[in-house]
């Protein structure tokens, strides 16, 4: 518990870390039990087109070009943006550590294959790549889910394979050599867990970059046109962006908030994971 | 590192150039067309060819007519003017056409234009390749040239609706000597076309722009006035919208910028809005209903979607008032033909709910009945808005509907090739008869695999292609005109598309170009009468 206290103590200590957690955690409300709150289908059709923000009590957010709930989008949205973030990202950490931990712990020709496998990915750039999965893919929840962790794993698996490659030399790791440990259970047992800090830092910046992939999809036409997504919203409002500008304005900010919180979590753990900077 | 001074002077000079010119012109007559001047104008997509002989696409027919004239072209009413013909007869029994054909006039590279050059166009090109020509030349025989500047055309059934095909964006008259022997459709002419019109090719910026010259040996002379005609593709509304304001194009035509913005664009002091121009090209947003899926074969079932698309809210809301109500599936725009006396379907959830009831499909436990899914044309959002507002109704009624949204390739070929869609929304002009723009859609001889703006629904009704049939033959305008409300009133009873609204394109250009809207062709004609005043 203590281990956990002190982790704690450490986070706390940043300012900036716990304004990233307050606002990442109203969000996550806001998804959570919004919904229940506002009228059940965004897409529905409630009130006249092009209604501005504060115009009418009812709809406090205004309406977009068809005259649907902007609040009602924004919250709908919420949960759509997360789920995609946080499915994205279990997806690409799944085939990056695994890539990872099987090219750095076997090195030889596993580690030369798999590298040139990801360097493949890393030299096109990601969102282009997204961008082209996409088109060739028919755009829904489930193909942009797997198509922004086809493009993020890369980053992942660099990443856990120079944890490995350290630490496969220290003394713990051969000690279990010695005592005739399975290859897998040094490589979960032992050495993933003691690599996990810089995984879950690099997590909450991959939660972000996948809402952001997710929006630039959405708002390039190209994210499935059922699901109200916040890139959606900003797509809609696009088209009227020189006579209302808050159709786009909302769903950005909404973007900002949640991509800021996670990526001042994201600083916040890294500050209070890494021993080294635990005294700074 | 001498650039600095010469450029600064370079470009004192330049003004200075401008300011004489625009001195000079300021002193002529306001009222005469003035020459000289280049006019930048949108172009969006860019084309795949520039004949419009050889693809139809609404890009090619803007920028083809500008190099390639027709026989004659139409006033706002239809009524034929001369172009390259300067005089025409048609037979008392319908079979026979003679063109007169204007002397003297050179094709670009200095071959005279001669009735062969007719005679292989229409024989050899547009029955041939023509995406409608096969269709509307259907009952054309022969083209006879009994000497160079006369024209008769030999047809085995009178076809009235042939003298209004001719105009220089439908029917373009392409050189024999570049075409002859090769596949049309491959010759390397379609990218650097020769043609008699107003304006020369000059060169072709892939993504950039295509530039065309003025043509000086042209046979109506003063005419062109304009020296260069540039067509600049911007692929984005809102820059298009950014590139009018700013004055770095004049000139933009069908959908260009977001339909919320043009009243924004209206009250600049420089531009100006109009809906003239579009006589010819008369467009409306259907729903197409594919009757190969086992539910939408029920007529009732279409019937009821028909009654569930609030099209009151589509005109005002998506389309900002530059559309109509459809009442039919013809535009009211071409009076000889459209008739508001047939069966109408107003927004109603309740009669599409018991239309649905008595078709045997009762909500099931979940409350839905079936599922459908929304393909729309990626030409404009305003097919995406109408799919989305479709899709509410439905999901009303108890028909969960999933929109589709696709690229222009994968849209076409999942229409038109594929045939894999429920419910499509697009829109395809009614050109200036029922044959060229309308029959395509009905007749089961256009159930062609392959051929976009078909019979995409699988419509296969023998009394429809026997009216249509008879209609196309049909040679007094009377009895033309009650046929086609018989077809009409099949459509909306059948249902296997509905007309939506009848959309009113629009223009909007500097007002400082003048003369757009010389003939009912609009953005399609030539541009040898437009100028820009000094």
């Amino acid at each position: 518990m203590s281990a956990w206290r002190d982790f704690w103590l450490r986070y706390r200590r940043k300012t900036s870390a716990m304004i990233g957690l307050v606002l990442l955690l109203f969000v996550m409300l806001v998804a959570i039990i919004g919904p229940w709150l506002v009228s059940a289908d965004p897409w529905d059709i409630v009130v006249r087109p092009f209604l501005w923000p504060g115009e009418d009590p009812e709809f406090p957010l205004g309406s977009d070009v068809l005259g649907r709930d902007i609040l009602s989008g924004i919250v709908h949205g919420s949960r759509v943006s997360l789920l995609i973030g946080l499915a994205a990202t279990a997806t690409a950490l799944g085939v990056g550590v695994t890539v990872g931990a099987v090219a750095g712990y076997f090195r030889g020709w596993p580690d030369d294959i798999l590298m040139r496998i990801t360097e493949l990915f890393q030299t096109i750039p990601t969102f282009l790549l997204a961008v082209v999965l996409v088109a060739i893919f028919k755009p829904s929840m489930l193909s942009i889910i797997l198509v922004i962790s086809a493009v993020s794993w890369p980053a992942v698996a660099r990443l856990v394979r120079a944890e490995f490659l350290s630490l496969r030399e220290r003394e713990f790791v051969q000690s279990c050599v010695v005592i005739g440990m399975s290859e897998t259970r040094i490589i979960f047992q032992q050495i993933l867990p003691n690599c996990l800090a810089p995984i879950i830092v690099m997590s909450s910046i991959l939660v972000a970059s996948a809402i952001l992939t997710e929006s630039g999809l959405s708002f390039l036409g190209l994210g499935d046109p059922n699901l109200m997504s916040w890139g959606t919203m900003i797509g809609i409002g696009r088209e009227a962006m020189r006579t209302a500008w808050y159709m786009s304005a909302l769903p950005g900010i909404a973007i900002i908030i949640t991509v800021l919180a996670l990526n001042l979590v994201g600083e916040g753990l890294n500050d209070a994971l890494n021993p080294r900077l635990k005294n700074r | 590192m001498l650039p600095a001074i010469p450029r600064l002077t370079r470009a004192t000079a330049f003004c200075l150039a401008i300011f004489l010119c625009a001195w000079i012109g300021g002193h002529a007559s306001a009222a005469e067309p003035t020459s000289g001047g280049t006019l930048s104008m949108i172009l969006n997509p860019e084309p795949a060819v520039l004949a419009a002989g050889v693809n139809t696409s609404s890009p090619v027919y803007t920028v083809s007519p500008k190099i390639f004239e027709g026989l004659v072209t139409y006033d706002a009413k239809f009524k034929m003017l001369p172009q390259l013909a300067t005089a025409w007869n048609v037979s008392a029994d319908g079979r026979t056409m003679t063109f007169k054909l204007r002397p003297n006039v050179k094709w670009h590279d200095g071959k005279p234009f001669t009735s062969a050059d007719v005679q292989y166009t229409f024989m050899e090109i547009l029955k041939k390749v023509h995406s409608r020509g096969p269709a509307t030349f259907l009952h054309l025989n022969a083209v006879q040239t009994p000497d160079p500047l006369t024209a008769v055309f030999r047809l085995a059934e009178p076809s009235p609706y042939v003298m209004r095909a001719l105009a220089g964006a439908e029917s373009p008259i392409m050189p024999k000597h570049i075409y002859e022997g090769t596949d049309p459709l491959k010759n390397p002419a379609n990218l650097a076309p020769i043609g008699t019109g107003p304006f020369k090719f000059k060169e072709w910026q892939r993504g950039s722009h295509i530039t065309l010259v003025r043509n000086p040996d042209y046979w109506d002379k003063p005419k062109p006035y304009l020296d260069t005609l540039i067509f600049r593709i911007i692929p984005d509304g809102a820059a298009r919208a950014v590139a009018l304001e700013s004055g770095a194009v004049q000139y933009g035509t069908q959908y260009i910028v977001p339909l919320n913005d043009v009243q924004r664009l209206r009250s600049l002091p420089n531009l100006a809005v109009t809906t003239a121009g579009y006589e010819y090209n008369t467009s409306v947003n259907y729903m197409e209903f594919n009757l190969r899926r086992p539910y939408l074969q029920d007529r009732r079932v279409r019937q009821a979607i028909a009654h569930a698309i609030n099209t009151d809210f589509l005109v005002k809301n998506v389309w900002f008032g530059f559309a109509e109500k459809a009442t039919s599936p013809v535009t009211n725009k071409q009076a000889d033909f459209h008739t508001n006396k047939v069966p109408q379907y107003p927004y109603d959830l309740k009669k599409a709910e018991s239309l649905l009831d008595q078709a045997g499909l009762k909500r099931g436990a979940d409350g839905t009945r079936f599922k459908v899914t929304i393909d729309w044309a990626p030409s404009g959002e305003m097919f995406r808005q109408t799919a989305e507002v479709l899709k509410q109704s439905l999901g009303r009624i108890g028909i969960p509907a999933e929109i589709r949204s696709s690229d222009n390739p994968t849209y076409l070929r999942r229409v038109w090739t594929d045939n894999d869609f429920d419910i499509n929304i697009y829109s395809a002009s009614n050109i200036a008869d029922p044959v060229i723009g309308l029959q395509r859609f009905y007749w089961s001889k256009t159930i062609q695999k392959g051929v976009s703006y078909s019979n995409g629904s699988g419509y296969n009704n023998p009394a429809m292609d026997k009216l249509l049939e008879s209609a196309q033959v049909e040679n007094n305008p009377a009895k033309r005109k009650a046929m086609y409300a018989d077809v009409q009133k099949l459509v909306m009873t059948d249902l296997p598309n509905m007309g939506l609204v009848y959309i009113q394109w629009f223009t909007i250009h500097d007002k400082k170009v003048k003369n757009l809207n010389t003939t009912g062709l609009g953005p399609y004609e030539s541009f040898s009468s437009v100028y820009i005043e000094k």
